[in-house]
């Protein structure tokens, strides 16, 4: 995703494509504005710039990913450069720590509970951890998948990485002995893109995946807990004059990602939120110990990108539109409304502009998730046919041998029997 | 009509699948919902004392031809030994081998079974934690110790180590997941590893943490619990 927000205490800050934006969102102010390009580059190694000069050439310094810690004074970013970026906020001016380098492009970012550690998966597999106490030091390889790590997280107390691959496996490891696996959460049917430990739950798991669902888990156990169909909720939705084409394109559309959470204080139950993407659609859902239902929902009038919430709990929503790219959502008297005139918005919104129009629209939507729908290949059912062709001549032959000498048979039965 | 036993000629395949491409396998969405009875008919539907309770102990992880499963097969004739093969016509091979050893000799050979499966993808699909007691990766010769002992036995190749070679650092945790906690888990290698991958895999796994120990073949040779050494059958010895 080319685009995505969040928020470290009261900044708002926002990627889009080689540009990280934070921009006080109570204060005027200047905004803190990061260029990639401008980033120290790897130095070059001679012994491997032969062969790869050809990957230098389509290196963009598009931001893959970031993270905010958890006390929200630190965010790291990960860009296509393969570059790492710790940047740490002070009260009013924001500060560039450290920029190392990966090994390959990540995926996905984590801030341990403690801060003391940024986690970082990576496309081949791999999660390292990188020292935040020492911003120069190298990474550490923690742990590994065979196929792409998604989303990386870690569980409250800190005790657990909790990782998902694109082979629909979540797995629960200790953080301080990562080679011991607590347990695998099993069950989703495609990759699985989102990962959250919902705050005052700390047993619980919620993922989101490419197969359309979003499921509950008890992580410590590998526990499956509960199941969500998104397509169960969308299609009632759906008029009948919405032909078949119309269904297809909004199964193809869930592709779904867990994003940002907020403790509503109101009813002392987590609100979730689910940003479907390519539907015009978030849904929010609470969380009542065991139980994760659909609570309300919002249609935004453009297809929502990206979503997060503020200190204050309010939802911010990041939509493919030229003209009004955020919006803020209030949750007022049980519902969530659309707050048009806030000061915070304007104010975030001038500064986030700047650098969303230089968007080009394609870019905009582009989704990370299209190529990771896994396809198949049948490698079997050629061979099995060969196999039933052989088997029947092989049978036809020995029919003809016995047939051409019946005494043939006599001498072979005595043999296999013995 | 009994079953022929396969000819191995039509069954030949190079010895390399890519692990990391989407191959078509069926494989259970977690532990619980692995149907074995196909598998093992005798112990789970069938008149077997040791009905429906029984789970798999042993897996032979790249099972090749076969050998060792049938070796085993006689040796522990109440444990059941999965072999897991990723190649096609190998796979085959050995289903075909088992169903006429069972019916050439009724009652036996009804703990082994093969599947065709990509073991570094799915092993947590099949088994959950600490089922398997004695897990068997690659496994070259037929080494036999005593019980207490659950090993691993490795060939690393010699050639370059990438993430895709079923030994890896980073896929020693997902073997470890699968076995049983209460046992010695040995961590053999046949031959003499000089790359530094391998020293950063040693160090990684191996000598830091407590889950495998590293041994190598010639000093197994001096171990008492050593029981047999069987010469290998099955296309086994001529590798080495």
């Amino acid at each position: 995703m080319s685009a995505s927000v969040g928020f470290c205490s009261r900044w708002f800050i926002s990627t889009c494509d080689r540009w990280l934006v934070a921009v006080d969102s109570k204060q005027d102010r200047e905004p803190f504005v990061f260029d990639c390009s401008t980033a120290e580059k790897k130095p070059k190694n001679p012994s491997t710039d032969g062969d790869e000069g050809g990957a230098e050439e389509t290196r963009s310094d598009r931001i893959l990913a970031f993270a905010v810690s958890p006390c929200g004074n630190l965010v790291a970013l990960t860009d296509d450069s393969k570059r790492l970026i710790l940047f740490r906020c002070e009260a009013s001016s924001w500060r560039c720590i450290s920029v190392r380098f990966v090994v390959r492009r990540c995926t996905s970012l984590a801030f341990s509970q403690a801060e003391d550690q940024l986690l970082a998966a990576d496309k081949s597999g791999d999660v390292y951890s990188f020292s935040v106490l020492n911003p120069d030091q190298d990474g550490e390889l923690k742990m590994g998948h065979l196929s792409m790590v998604l989303a990386v997280t870690l569980s409250l107390d800190d005790r657990f990485i909790i990782t998902s691959d694109r082979d629909e496996k979540i797995r629960v490891s200790c953080l301080r002995s990562p080679y011991n696996i607590q347990s695998f959460c099993l069950g989703h049917k495609q990759f699985i893109s989102a990962l959250l430990v919902p705050p005052g739950h700390s047993q619980r798991l919620v993922s989101g995946s490419g197969d359309g669902t979003l499921r509950l888990w008890e992580f410590e156990s590998g526990r499956h807990l509960q199941s969500v169909d998104l397509r169960d909720l969308m299609d009632p939705e759906k008029t009948d004059n919405d032909n078949e084409k119309e269904k297809r394109c909004g199964v193809r559309g869930h592709r779904c990602g867990v994003r940002g959470h907020c403790v509503d204080h109101l009813y002392s139950v987590f609100t979730g939120v689910l940003s479907v993407l390519r539907v015009s659609l978030v849904q929010f859902f609470s969380l009542d110990q065991d139980q994760l239902s659909p609570h309300s929902r919002l249609t935004p009038p453009h297809q929502p990108l990206d979503v997060t919430f503020d200190p204050e709990g309010r939802l911010w929503v990041l939509m493919d539109s030229d003209h009004s790219p955020l919006q803020i959502y209030t949750h007022r008297c049980g519902s969530w409304q659309c707050d048009t005139d806030s000061p915070d918005l304007t104010r975030v919104s001038a500064a986030f502009r700047i650098h969303w129009d230089k968007l080009d629209a394609s870019v905009r939507t582009a989704s990370r998730f299209d190529h990771l729908y896994v396809v198949n290949y049948d490698n079997v059912s050629e061979y099995m046919k060969k196999k039933q062709q052989r088997l029947d001549q092989q049978s036809q032959k020995r029919n003809l041998d016995q047939k051409r000498r019946p005494d043939a048979k006599k001498m072979k039965t005595p043999t296999a029997n013995s | 009509m009994t079953s022929f036993m396969p000819q191995k000629r039509y069954y030949r395949q190079r010895a390399h699948s890519n692990p990391m491409a989407h191959h078509e396998f069926n494989y259970p969405v977690c532990p619980e919902e692995m149907d074995w009875s196909e598998l093992y008919p005798d112990f789970f539907t069938g008149s077997s004392s040791k009905n429906g309770t029984s789970q798999v102990e042993f897996a032979d992880i790249g099972c090749g031809y076969g050998g060792l499963l049938v070796e085993l097969s006689t040796l522990f004739p109440d444990k059941l030994i999965l072999g897991m093969e990723i190649r096609v016509k190998v796979s085959d091979y050995v289903q075909d081998r088992i169903k006429s050893l069972r019916e050439s000799e009724p009652g036996s050979y009804q703990n082994i079974a093969c599947i065709r499966s990509n073991a570094m993808k799915y092993l947590p699909n099949f088994f959950s934690k600490g089922q398997v007691c004695m897990l068997l990766v690659a496994c070259l010769m037929m080494i036999m110790m005593m019980m207490v002992v659950v090993f691993l036995f490795l060939t690393p190749d010699l050639k370059e180590q990438h993430k895709w070679r079923i030994i890896s650092p980073t896929l020693l945790a997902e073997y470890a997941y699968t076995l049983r906690v209460g046992y010695v888990h040995t961590f053999i290698c046949t031959t003499e590893i000089h790359s530094s991958w391998w020293n950063g895999a040693k160090y990684f796994y191996l000598n830091t943490h407590w889950y495998f120990l590293y041994m190598h073949l010639y000093r197994l040779c001096f171990l008492p619990t050593l029981v047999s050494m069987f010469p290998g059958r099955v296309g086994t010895r001529r590798r080495i």
